[in-house]
């Protein structure tokens, strides 16, 4: 069948896994592997007054899903913006290939690849715990993924808004401000929630329990929102200029 | 049989105020007018990714931005569209398969061979900043030989061509004539303009 829908999933693939687009991914896993290890030592030699082991399960998780949403936004901010404004992605819309996958095949093959790196972050942190945990595991490592998927959808939005850096920066305010409301000192009044994602509400109750249902939806339709208004100024960019 | 391409009223100023051009199976038609002339705008229009203000396109009987026109056209535009990051080969091969719904296996056969009869069966393994601007237009030009289109559209295919490849050139945009149009965009002294079967100069 000539045509093909993956082209620029493909295409974009191949760009991110790069070394250059790669690597700061994949300090993630030994770091965060690397942190619950000294945290288990020190615990078990009573230097850190730490809590329980699925605490600390639950704890690094949800540091891992932190630290990687931060960096795919900020990498998406910057690889949505440079591909959609270079002028050979532009260029290659004359070829036959539905030009709606140049906006879901991009995404999807970001979001593939930091999914990839959620995979190999979550497994690295299993893997240093000295102990099974009894917390449900799968929840939490579900809700923690959200933020990742909230990460790419905010980045293909700013990316087609603005450039990579002003993209990066804004993201990274958003999601800096996300978690922090999240923390029981900081209050902030409830419908800033739909403009500032709950991330961090979703953490800290996370952390008692897996619970936090409205979070996960506000956090889902957020995501889902952003992503379909990206759509819609790529297409009025695609016939633009 | 209506024509393959067809242009009507087309005006986009103050580059271009007025063009009319049909092209017919078998034909090859040269826009010809110097730099600046919005020769390149009118390719974009074309491949339905830049607006324009008045004028009506049809290429194949579908408008130029539907995937139906697409799948049979090949748009080569000026400066080779080469992602800077990705080896030639990669990009090559992808680009062919979308025309030509073979396997993989088929598409890597035939623009390894279609390399060795240009003589750039060397620079396919390369990224395009290592190549110079004669092989990387050649190599722009792959589409064209191997995806077996209804219609090429080229954006100056020969302007960086060195001498020696220009017949080469020529041989492959000319094959599509069996079956096909050509409507190239060229500067006034292109060799294209002395094959082409009709030209628009522009003023």
């Amino acid at each position: 069948m000539k045509g093909s829908n993956t082209y620029y999933y493909r295409e974009s693939v191949s760009l991110l896994l790069r070394t250059k687009w790669v690597s700061p991914y994949l300090l993630i896993p030994p770091m965060l592997a690397f942190m619950v290890y000294a945290e288990a030592f020190l615990a078990a030699h009573g230097v850190a007054g730490i809590s329980t082991l699925g605490q600390r399960t639950v704890l690094a998780i949800w540091n891992g899903a932190f630290l990687l949403a931060l960096i795919a936004g900020i990498k998406s901010c910057l690889f949505f913006s440079g591909t959609w404004g270079a002028g050979w992605f532009r260029n290659s819309l004359a070829l036959p290939v539905s030009r709606s996958s140049g906006y879901w095949g991009v995404y999807l093959a970001v979001l593939t690849v930091s999914t990839g790196v959620f995979i190999l972050t979550i497994g690295a942190v299993i893997a240093a715990l000295p102990g099974p945990s009894r917390f449900p595991l799968a929840h939490i490592i579900g809700e923690a993924y959200l933020p990742v998927i909230w990460a790419v959808s905010m980045g293909a939005f700013l990316g087609i808004l603005t450039s990579g850096t002003g993209g990066a920066f804004f993201f990274t305010s958003l999601i800096l401000l996300g978690f922090a409301a999240g923390l029981p000192l900081i209050s902030i009044p409830g419908w800033l929630h739909f403009v500032i994602p709950p991330l961090g509400r979703l953490m800290t109750l996370g952390m008692r329990y897996p619970q936090g249902l409205y979070q996960v939806v506000v956090i889902l339709v957020h995501s889902a929102l952003f992503l379909v208004m990206g759509r819609l100024m790529f297409g009025i960019a695609a016939r633009r200029k | 049989m209506p024509p393959y391409i067809s242009i009507g009223g087309y005006s986009d100023p103050p580059l271009m105020t007025y063009l009319s051009v049909e092209v017919n199976k078998g034909e090859m038609v040269v826009v010809a007018g110097p730099p600046g002339s919005g020769k390149s705008n009118l390719i974009k229009s074309m491949a339905g990714i830049r607006g324009f203000s008045k004028g009506s396109m049809k290429i194949l009987g579908s408008r130029p931005w539907t995937l139906r026109s697409r799948q049979e056209t090949v748009f080569v535009f000026q400066n080779w569209n080469f992602l800077p990051d990705l080896p030639i080969r990669i990009q090559l091969e992808r680009k062919v398969a979308l025309y030509r719904g073979v396997s993989p296996r088929t598409v890597r056969m035939l623009v390894d061979r279609w390399c060795d009869d240009v003589e750039l069966a060397g620079t396919i393994d390369r990224y395009p900043g290592q190549l110079n601007r004669s092989d990387l237009q050649m190599l722009a030009l792959a589409p064209v030989a191997l995806a077996r289109p209804a219609v090429a559209i080229l954006d100056e295919p020969m302007v960086n061509l060195s001498s020696i490849r220009v017949s080469s050139a020529l041989e492959i945009i000319l094959s599509v004539l069996e079956n096909g149009a050509v409507l190239a965009l060229a500067q006034g002294r292109s060799p294209l303009v002395n094959r082409a079967d009709r030209v628009v100069n522009l003023a």
